[in-house]
């Protein structure tokens, strides 16, 4: 009994019901007539406000946080929490956290407007900290941003999006950004991070933080470049935005990597500026950060953006206006063989100079992010090197400006089916096959990481016509690669992770189903003409019924080259030899080499053509394949 | 059955640290001088764990509502007090600011400009300005952003 009062008694708490709220007075019977008469349960808005969706079990809001609702039944009973808002009208008390018009105030805002509220009848409020924050965003217009993904981590190449309050600065770095993210804890580890992410037992905050934070956290630490996309709105959109954003601070949802995630709790702020646009009902199962700027995109809230480079493309942008004698002075300077000071004396243009200082100061900043320097000694580099700086005018070093890459939300769409026929030895085949997300090393780079590959679920299913045999060719759980290149100032390291299942031939012309784990590591350089040729070392399990025991583990090296040809005419030439270690040792050994072409035909639809061929003790087989693949 | 469990496990094991080389060095670079406010984790080079973290897109502490950022724990400027968001972009952007001002231009002291107020005309001889000031608004090693803003103030008065 005493528990079953416990929720309302805290309730109470919260929200104390001063000047007995709860009572029925004629104004709020008439408030809650017009609210019945006018429909305002089932309104768009209302469900916008409260993150109402109909699920299988009714409807209910994707916010978890309890503090979120005036009703107890808030989650579930939009009508029940309006009511209770229409209470909370007459609300007022001393602690602006608790006053509801002041804790809530898009929903206010919202429901006196609609109800056409005579605020003379209600108890008079003021929400002071509600308008000094208000005043500190100032507001004006907003941006969506777009970050795209870290070069060397494909998990992170699905993106990030947030927004920018555009403020009365001309400045945009003094604007404030609204990010949706999870609340990670630290102490877990990788394999846990990503159980919680995906299982949503992490909750999700929105923050608002400077704008010149997370260019700082984007740009310079994370390497990632930053798209910003002015939102088509009027002031009094985003105010609303503002006030939204506002009343979800400290309300947490429950945060899911694939669909309830950092892109798709935003829409529902964007929903509140423009109703009449589908935003959040566009996405089911998976919300990838693109293709929400590409939703939004085809609302007409935005057009083309404004880019905003990372700091390893400025590096390279510099590196590759200076020629190879100035990079080794860059160099020379960054391994404190030659001091800053000498490179002034050097009988070359002051313009050289001053990029070459420029080089090694963005390098210094870069080896400190990564902790290669203490605090002590970073500060005596970076300013060495800026003093040397400082005595070259700027206008000898104008640089042409970094080049921009085509805009991300201009790729091939991130759901992929392909229908492919192909020959193995003298068996012809049929496949069909499809992939939720999201990018293959062979589909067109515009718009993504060159070099990366990030697939989830890829599953092809095979028909060999002449026998009526039928099988699950592949099913690729996730399969991520991701080759950069490593040159003068990056050091970074490739590396792969695939698992999933597959139909492996074994001798005597059968075959099983088999479920593999193969992890990889190496390095790749990007070496003209050839390509970005890469080497990697690689673990295999693959555990089935056929082996002999049930499973063999195996190591091996596997090198490739993948070079882009033409701008829509990628190759990969690739070949692997693993050894058995372990298990049945015998099938362990492998050697597989294969030749891949893939033409893109423009966003939505490719061509590829791969043949290889595949040794093994007792299984040798030659294979061709065609497959046109279809992007939406 | 064990021993493939046993393999597995170790598959994954090795897959989870091998390439986890520096990841989750975290900077907790504090103070209030060049090379702090530097964010925690981020650019270290490819892992996997990094693959995951970035699964979440993950912020921890209570980094959740920056409108003020605070510079309280450092010394304050002498003069311009009063003007809060100078302060506070001068201390959160030191290090950028000191390689703007170093190069003569750049988004940093554009924004130093306006916050300062100077007028659009007079922009490029404050950038000169603090160029050929570079020594002194950056004297030393740990110089602190309170005596940046007050030599900048000064400089430009």
């Amino acid at each position: 009994m005493l528990r079953k009062l416990a929720y309302p008694l805290f309730f109470l708490l919260l929200f104390p019901p001063l000047h007995g709220a709860a009572e029925t007075t004629p104004y709020r019977d008439e408030l809650t007539e017009s609210a019945t008469k006018l429909h305002l349960p089932d309104d768009r808005y209302w469900h916008v406000l409260l993150h109402y969706k109909r699920g299988l079990f009714g409807t209910e809001s994707l916010v978890d946080d309890r503090k979120f609702f005036l009703s107890p039944d808030g989650k579930h009973d939009p009508s029940a929490e309006l009511d209770a808002a229409i209470d909370g009208l007459f609300a007022d008390g001393l602690e602006e956290q608790t006053i509801p018009r002041c804790r809530f105030p898009a929903r206010y805002d919202w429901l006196i407007r609609r109800l056409g509220v005579d605020l003379t009848k209600l108890p008079e409020v003021s929400c002071p900290t509600l308008e000094e924050h208000r005043k500190r965003i100032d507001a004006k217009s907003a941006s969506l941003i777009f970050a795209s993904g870290h070069m060397n981590a494909p998990a992170s190449m699905f993106g990030h999006t947030f927004l920018r309050f555009d403020s009365s600065y001309e400045s945009p770095l003094l604007s404030y950004a609204v990010n949706y993210a999870a609340q990670i804890d630290r102490r877990d580890n990788g394999l846990v991070y990503a159980a919680k992410g995906i299982f949503g037992l992490y909750p999700g905050y929105f923050s608002i933080l400077p704008y010149y934070d997370k260019v700082k956290e984007y740009g310079n630490m994370d390497q990632r470049d930053l798209w910003e996309y002015r939102l088509n709105l009027t002031e009094e959109e985003v105010q609303r935005m503002v006030l939204h954003v506002l009343e979800l601070q400290g309300i947490y949802s429950d945060y899911f990597f694939f669909k309830e995630n950092c892109s798709y709790d935003l829409l529902f702020v964007l929903e509140i500026a423009a109703p009449t646009a589908t935003l959040t009902d566009r996405f089911h199962g998976f919300t990838i950060p693109i293709d929400t700027v590409k939703a939004v995109r085809a609302e007409g809230l935005i057009t083309d953006p404004v880019f905003r480079p990372s700091q390893a493309r400025k590096i390279r942008h510099i590196a590759s206006s200076l020629d190879d004698a100035d990079i080794a002075r860059a160099r020379s300077v960054l391994d404190n063989t030659v001091a800053p000071e000498e490179i002034l004396a050097v009988d070359i243009p002051d313009a050289e100079k001053g990029r070459i200082l420029d080089l090694a100061s963005e390098a210094v900043q870069l080896r400190y992010a990564k902790g290669q320097y203490t605090k002590e000694e970073y500060q005596r580099r970076f300013l060495t090197v800026l003093s040397a700086r400082s005595t070259i005018p700027a206008a000898e070093t104008v640089l042409t400006p970094i080049p921009a890459p085509e805009q991300p939300e201009s790729g091939h769409g991130s759901s992929r089916v392909a229908l492919a026929a192909g020959i193995r030895e003298e068996d012809f085949f049929l496949e069909v096959s499809g992939r939720p997300a999201y990018h293959d090393l062979l589909d067109a780079d515009d718009g993504f990481t060159p070099g990366s590959q990030i697939e989830f679920s890829r599953a092809t299913v095979r028909y060999y016509p002449d026998t009526g045999r039928f099988r699950l060719q592949e099913w690729d759980l996730v399969y991520i690669l991701s080759l950069a290149g490593r040159d003068d100032f990056f050091r970074p390291v490739s590396w792969k992770f695939r698992t999933g299942f597959a139909t492996k031939p074994f001798p005597g012309g059968s075959d099983a189903l088999v479920f593999f784990l193969n992890p990889g590591g190496g390095m790749a350089w990007d070496i003209r003409p050839l390509g970005l040729v890469h080497v990697l070392l690689e673990t295999e399990v693959n555990v089935a019924g056929r082996y002999q025991p049930d499973y063999t583990a195996g190591v091996g090296l596997s090198a490739g080259i993948l070079r882009q040809m033409t701008r829509s005419w990628k190759t990969l030439l690739m070949a692997r030899q693993m050894a058995g270690v372990l298990g049945d040792e015998k099938r362990g050994r492998e050697f597989f080499v294969i030749l891949r072409q893939g033409i893109s035909l423009g966003r939505r639809r490719a061509i590829f053509l791969d043949v290889g061929r595949t040794v093994s003790p007792g299984v040798h087989y030659n294979e061709g394949k065609f497959s046109v693949n279809f992007y939406f | 059955m064990k021993r493939i469990l046993g393999i597995v496990a170790l598959t994954l094991i090795f897959a989870s640290t091998s390439f986890a080389g520096p990841a989750g060095v975290a900077h907790h670079n504090t103070g209030c001088g060049l090379g702090t406010m530097l964010f925690e984790g981020g650019a270290n080079d490819s892992s996997l764990l990094q693959a995951f973290q970035a699964t979440t897109n993950g912020t921890s502490g209570a980094q959740t509502f920056g409108i003020s950022s605070g510079t309280s724990e450092c010394d304050q400027p002498k003069k311009f007090v009063q003007n809060e968001r100078l302060n506070e972009f001068v201390y959160a952007n030191l290090d950028t600011l000191a390689k703007d001002i170093a190069q003569g231009g750049g988004e940093s002291v554009q924004t130093l400009a306006e916050l300062m107020q100077v007028a659009p005309e007079k922009r490029e001889a404050f950038y000169r300005n603090l160029q050929t000031h570079f020594a002194e608004i950056f004297p030393r090693e740990n110089v602190e952003y309170a005596q940046v803003v007050d030599t900048i103030v000064q400089l430009s008065s």
